[in-house]
């Protein structure tokens, strides 16, 4: 049956994806396997099970019984959390990518500019990058916790600011702190990287015909990092809208609610409340909100991205 | 190899209905799933052993993972049926994983166990619908910690058995001074607080009702503690469950809400002397709430008859001396908490009148299957009626709304 198959093959004028699979791509999907028998069994097929989970009534305990769109129907109608959680997600996503990007893009600028030094500056700021985010956030959750390093600091100078973990807004303010000290050094190397790309030929010439080092940033190399700037955006704002470690350790959500966030609300249902249809139904309206925001970034790319350097 | 030919061969012949009795006589491997540190294994192993020593053919093998990891395992385990023969169980998670065990009942009508031997709110609380599904080996309830040189110096007396919230409080208003405080607040005070001033957080068809007047009340003496006398630091809402335990040791704070099963590490960490007083009592007659743990045997055993015949010894007499003596544990059964009372808590004022006087006036401990939503929501909202950003009844009836 082989051999026929074999035959025919050569018979008739090959189909591409045939072609592809014979010689060195069975040899390429040989030295695959290792990686894609992983992706599939710890990636795909979880995601895939999640999707069924989320239309289940799945205890962790026990069966699971179909119950159609009603986990998706409970959230948005229902649940006196989801809208708090969504607001707060998306207001932490805001102020932590727009912080992000301006400290980072000054850094990586102020960087670049530098006559010495760079290579310290950059590995100091790249540190955070490498060091688990679960520790940092351990370790600021002592900075602020009351009574701690922050609070003596802030009687020290007489501003009346202690506890601001067990204050409502001010929470939120101290987690944005946080992932800021640990997520700002990614962006710095990545930008600093983009700027040095920039001709020295341009910024020579523009020097020349007069424009000022205003001019130089808006109108030559900010255009020119574009699509890295972009890239640094897109993936910045995926990963604040699935924070999840820092709040984990610095708050609980807490108070209140104040600081509970998507990717914190689907640990919260599926792993402290065992409602694993329930938090599988938040994670794909995350994993909707996160494409759809993406998608979004992906259109207004064409207002301001150049990709023509 | 050849025993574990053997355990293959017992296992396929409980497997076959009919002739499980007989099973019995092959030798068999129970597994054991408890939580503890690596340093607890040599103490539970001893008590694996008194199972051989008594039924040479029966061997524990026991599985020790740490507390918080055993909550994330167990329900894994079940679900892909890899749990132990033997599983662990304390009383407060029953409701969420009753349905992974079996029921005991049948096996103490025909075995050897004596329920009277072992102290009544305990088993009440390893038991779910009616029926029991574990043995306690610990109980134990919450009561108030007490730092004796603070009261000394203060020229306090110490608190009586029956002492009513205003004494705990006036105590606590003397005791606060030069930076430290007089109360540590912790989330579960706000659960067994008001329980033993007379409130109830559920209703008579065993749901939650935060929002009854009695249980604001009750509830809002307690933050006031906090939010208006400042007699307490506030708790973060991702602050570790034992904070307190931490400022008690340090002479931060001279009294702190806590059970039996800490106060062998809470002695070895302190350099003065503990006291240990029921939890205040409000207008009416006192009442506690206690926790415990035990044993119980897993739903899809195989081997349901030995395990039941192993539960036996390690909830027994002998076992319960082993840890009791060593402080592990205040025994579930009457008998044997003199070995915890003269050794454990020996150096401790009043353990042994005060546990008594607080078993003999114990209440249900009533939970449900939300009751980890219920502790956890506690954690995360009770800060803010303690800073004062809410008042106590904004935050019950926030936590109750989001209690279906």
């Amino acid at each position: 049956m082989m051999l026929g198959k074999h035959t025919d093959m050569i018979a008739r004028p090959r189909p591409r994806s045939r072609k592809w699979f014979r010689g060195e791509g069975w040899t390429a999907l040989f030295f695959l396997l290792p990686g894609l028998i992983g992706i599939v069994l710890f990636l795909v097929l979880p995601i895939l099970a999640s999707i069924v989970l989320s239309f289940t009534n799945w205890q962790l305990l026990g069966s699971a019984r179909f119950v159609g769109i009603s986990n998706y129907v409970r959230l948005i109608t229902t649940d006196p959390q989801f809208w708090t959680v969504l607001r707060n997600t998306l207001f932490f996503t805001v102020e932590y990518l727009v912080l992000n990007i301006i400290i980072s893009l000054g850094l990586a600028t102020w960087i670049s500019s530098l006559k010495i030094g760079q290579r310290w500056f950059r590995v100091i700021f790249f540190l955070p990058t490498f060091t688990p985010l679960i520790a940092v956030a351990m370790v600021w959750m002592l900075i602020f916790t009351s009574g701690g390093l922050f609070d003596s600091l802030m009687a020290s100078l007489s501003v009346p600011l202690a506890g601001v973990l067990n204050d409502r807004t001010l929470a939120m303010q101290a987690v944005v702190l946080t992932s800021i000290w640990a997520g700002v050094g990614y962006n710095t190397v990545l930008f600093n990287a983009a700027l040095d790309m920039v001709p020295a030929t341009y910024l020579e010439a523009a020097r020349i015909d007069g424009a000022t080092a205003w001019d130089r940033f808006w109108k030559i190399r900010l255009p020119l990092i574009s699509p890295t700037l972009f890239f640094g955006t897109v993936m910045t704002a995926i990963t604040s809208l699935q924070v999840f470690d820092q709040i984990y350790v610095m708050t609980k959500g807490g108070p209140g609610s104040s600081t509970a966030t998507l990717g914190y609300a689907i640990y919260q249902r599926g792993f402290q409340n065992f409602q694993m249809g329930y938090a599988s139904a938040i994670a794909w309206v995350m994993f909707a909100l996160i494409m759809a925001l993406t998608a979004l970034q992906f259109w207004f790319q064409r207002k301001w991205v150049h990709y023509d350097a | 190899m050849k025993r574990s030919l053997i355990f293959v061969a017992a296992l396929a012949a409980s497997a076959l209905a009919g002739i499980g009795a007989r099973a019995q006589d092959a030798p068999v491997t129970l597994t054991w799933q408890m939580w503890g540190q690596p340093n607890d294994a040599e103490l539970w192993q001893q008590l694996a052993d008194l199972v051989t020593e008594q039924y040479p053919d029966i061997k524990v093998k026991l599985q020790l993972s740490g507390w918080a990891d055993y909550w994330t395992r167990l329900p894994v385990l079940a679900a892909s049926g890899e749990i132990a023969d033997i599983v662990s169980m304390q009383s407060m998670r029953l409701p969420n994983f009753y349905s992974i065990l079996a029921p005991l009942d049948d096996y103490v009508k025909s075995g050897d166990v004596k329920v009277a031997d072992f102290e009544t709110s305990i088993m009440s609380g390893l038991s779910q619908g009616g029926s029991l599904y574990a043995l306690p080996y610990d109980v134990g309830p919450w009561m108030v910690f007490y730092n004796r040189d603070k009261f000394a110096a203060a020229g306090l007396k110490e608190p009586a058995k029956d002492w009513t919230f205003d004494d705990f409080k006036a105590d606590a208003k003397a005791l606060t001074k030069d930076g430290t405080f007089g109360y540590g607040t912790q989330a579960f005070d706000f659960i067994a607080g008001p329980v033993a001033l007379g409130a109830d957080y559920f209703n008579d068809d065993n749901e939650f009702d935060l929002t009854n007047a009695g249980f604001v009340d009750a509830f809002g003496k307690y933050a006031d503690l906090t939010a208006e006398d400042k007699l307490s630091p506030v708790f973060a809402s991702a602050a570790d469950a034992s904070a307190a335990s931490g400022r008690f040791a340090s002479g931060n704070v001279a009294m702190y809400i806590d059970g039996p099963w800490s106060l062998i590490t809470g002695q070895a960490n302190v350099n003065f002397k503990i006291g240990v007083a029921p939890l205040p009592r409000g207008s009416g007659p006192s009442r506690f709430i206690t926790a415990g743990s035990g044993w119980g045997i897993s739903a899809t055993s195989q081997h349901k008859d030995a395990a039941f015949k192993a539960l036996q010894v390690l909830t027994g007499p002998k076992a319960a001396e082993i840890l009791g003596s060593a402080g592990r544990a205040l025994p579930a059964r009457l008998a044997q908490q003199t070995a915890w009372y003269d050794g454990a808590a020996k150096n401790v004022a009043g353990t042994r009148e005060t546990l008594e006087y607080m078993f003999a006036h114990t209440t249900p401990f009533r939970i449900n299957d939300k009751w980890n939503q219920f502790e956890n929501l506690v954690m995360q909202y009770v800060p803010l009626a303690l800073t004062g950003d809410s008042k106590p009844d904004v935050v019950l009836s926030d936590i109750q709304s989001q209690l279906p």
